[in-house]
């Protein structure tokens, strides 16, 4: 058996001031050079459970219990100086947005420095190391972006920008929220294409939140799909694409208009919306949209299973009870 | 039918002194109806070509013709029958409706400012449309916030088809709406088309929804179509360099694992203030030729109504 890289174990999230449960109990791991996928829709916990890792939870925003153990120690309870030498250098991180990311008023060479310098590593090289990021991510004339400022560049130059910055001491793991949801698809591919060379190159693992599925397709070797705080499936991404367990994944891929699909043909929604985390008890969260529910939907929530294909969390999966 | 003749939009920015060539020359025709599928990445000048159809905006030149009569821009004293007639339908609900209004008395206000109904009628008439669109009458004393997207997204419905238009414009309609909830949407807007014969114009980067709403369908590269015709002949048999390449660099879920097909594009859109000679798609082309820097390709007819702005099509 391998050792993982990270585990994640029984985390859960809640606010800080009404104990509302955003994530709930959920359990990974990510082994080294392995790429995971989460996928969710907007309030599914999978931005939360990225920035906890990194101890970067939104202010009022609480990991409640669980633990996340990187190199023998728990993140969530290490001191914010041990995570400090963490971030970075061992596990990075890029977001949906550059512009916010990085610092508009400061040139985007001292920004790669800052790096260097918040490690406490020789100044020496670092300028050079810096220089042969951006030319490793596709910057042009690299001596002229060190000297610019990030409004200069555009979304996609930016965001290889952001890769350079957090690629440049090597680390671990990359953890990627949606970097390239707010691209235009022809920059989205260069930018995949990016990630998957340097991925080969570094043997880094990545931890890629998304809720687009073509993208998790094309990228990743496993698939984690969250609805309403949950982990509801988890499998290779084959099977998850082919023979996907839990009815919300299954009724989501089946939603999507398909390349043979005829024109003007209705296509199969899921209805209603997805409930609050913190409302959904006793219950399988996805009971309220799901046309196969029964009374021990209603009452009873489900645990993650291993079956012949995935491991689901679902009472009447798609293959059937073993 | 829509008839879009020749349309430019040019922008002059004052403070740097330039031009920003937002549409180059954009005709086009949609039968009443029909469903014309627009594609393209941002810059493209779809969202333009959207606020001028509507009349939000004024061209530089061209004209926009919905059943023989010229759509012009709001000074002209028609605006209110044509805005009556043509309505668009906007990406972000939270942003379109007001966020201090009761969703049933912004339907409402579409009704009296066009005084489609009096007294009791126009109560009805809200009624009639919120269950149109698949909302509880019951929620039509919330505000937008109380709703969620999905539902924000069928109010900005209903509130487009309060002027009882025939033509819908729809920019980028689901990107905003999670995953789950866009088949629901899309269904709508089906079902509706169906129901009171509306003609739509549907903007998206999305080509898997496009191919499944669209009777035609322009890909648009800078301000200019760069391929159009019938959904099947664009998609499934794109020509223009530009648009094999957009269809390739689509992740699909129907692929695992990396797309290695050679057709990546390089490089970026170029600046429309700064416009490249030629063919604007030159800098990024994998089959350029020395002419392209030089000539601006037209649309050519290569099959039927299939048309593509490169010489090298069909070579």
């Amino acid at each position: 058996m391998r050792s993982s890289l990270i585990e994640i174990r029984n985390l859960c999230i809640q606010t800080a001031n009404e104990s509302r449960e955003l994530v709930k109990n959920i359990s990974f791991s990510i082994y080294p050079g392995e790429a995971v996928g989460v996928v969710g829709e907007s309030g599914s916990g999978k931005t939360l459970t990225a920035l906890s890792i990194l101890g970067l939870l939104p202010r009022g925003v609480l990991a409640q219990s669980g633990e996340v153990t990187y190199g023998g120690k728990n993140l969530l309870n290490a001191s914010e100086e041990s995570r400090r030498s963490i971030r970075g250098r061992e596990i990075s991180m890029i977001y949906q947005d550059p512009m916010t990311a990085l610092n508009p008023v400061m040139k985007l060479g001292k920004q790669l420095l800052e790096v260097f310098e918040a490690h406490e590593l020789p100044k020496e090289n670092a300028q050079e190391r810096a220089l042969n990021a951006l030319i490793e991510v596709g910057i042009p004339e690299p001596e002229r972006a060190m000297q610019s400022y990030p409004h200069e560049f555009s979304g996609g130059m930016r965001q290889r920008v952001m890769i350079a910055m957090a690629l440049v001491l090597s680390p671990k793991l990359l953890i990627a929220d949606e970097p390239t949801t707010a691209l235009d698809v022809t920059i989205q591919r260069q930018i995949l294409a990016l990630i998957s060379e340097q991925r080969k190159k570094t043997h880094m693992s990545i931890l890629w939140i998304t809720h687009d599925l073509g993208v998790v397709a094309n990228l990743v070797d496993r698939v984690i799909v969250m609805y309403a705080g949950q982990i509801v499936e988890e499998g290779s991404v084959n099977e998850i694409f082919t023979n996907p367990q839990h009815r919300y994944t299954a009724g989501l891929l089946k939603s999507l208009p398909k390349a043979t699909i005829k024109n003007r043909e209705r296509l199969s929604a899921i209805p209603g919306v997805p409930p609050k985390p913190w409302l959904v008890e006793n219950s399988c969260a996805f009971s309220s949209r799901c046309s196969y529910v029964t009374e021990e939907c209603l009452t009873k929530t489900p645990a993650l299973i291993r079956n012949k294909f995935t491991s689901a969390a679902c009472f009447h999966p798609v293959g059937g009870n073993s | 039918m829509l008839q879009i003749l020749n349309v430019e939009k040019k922008y002059n920015i004052k403070a740097s002194k330039s031009v920003i060539n937002a549409l180059n020359g954009v005709s086009l025709n949609i039968e009443i109806g029909k469903t014309l599928g627009i594609v393209g990445e941002s810059g493209c000048g779809k969202s333009t070509l959207a606020r001028i159809i509507v009349g939000l905006e004024k061209p530089t030149s061209g004209e926009i013709i919905w059943k023989d009569e010229a759509v012009r821009n709001k000074v002209n004293a028609q605006f209110k029958n044509h805005h009556s007639s043509i309505q668009l339908v906007f990406q972000d609900p939270y942003s379109s409706l007001n966020p201090r209004q009761k969703i049933g008395n912004c339907i409402e206000e579409v009704i009296t400012t066009h005084k489609l109904r009096n007294g009791s009628g126009v109560q009805e008439r809200v009624d009639e449309l919120l269950l149109e669109v698949g909302i509880s009458s019951d929620l039509q004393h919330r505000y937008p916030h109380q709703l969620s997207g999905g539902q924000r997204q069928r109010v900005s419905i209903a509130r487009a088809l309060a002027s009882e238009p025939d033509l819908l414009v729809l920019d980028e309609p689901v990107s905003a709406l999670d995953v789950s909830v866009r088949a629901d949407v899309m269904n709508l807007l089906f079902d509706l088309r169906e129901k009171f014969n509306l003609t739509y114009i549907f903007i998206s980067h999305d080509l898997s929804m496009v191919r499944h709403i669209s009777d035609a369908i322009a890909v648009m590269y800078l301000g200019k179509v760069v391929e159009y015709g019938l959904w099947s002949e664009v998609l499934d048999n794109p020509q223009h360099p530009y648009t094999r390449a957009l269809i390739d660099s689509i992740p699909s879920h129907e692929h695992i694992g990396m797309n290695q097909s050679d057709n990546q594009l390089l490089g970026e859109v170029p600046d429309p203030a700064n416009m490249p000679s030629g063919c604007a798609f030159h800098l990024r082309c994998p089959i350029v030729k020395i002419q392209c820097k030089i000539n601006s390709p037209e649309l050519i007819r290569v099959q039927g109504n299939h048309l593509v702005a490169c010489p090298e099509v069909g070579k």
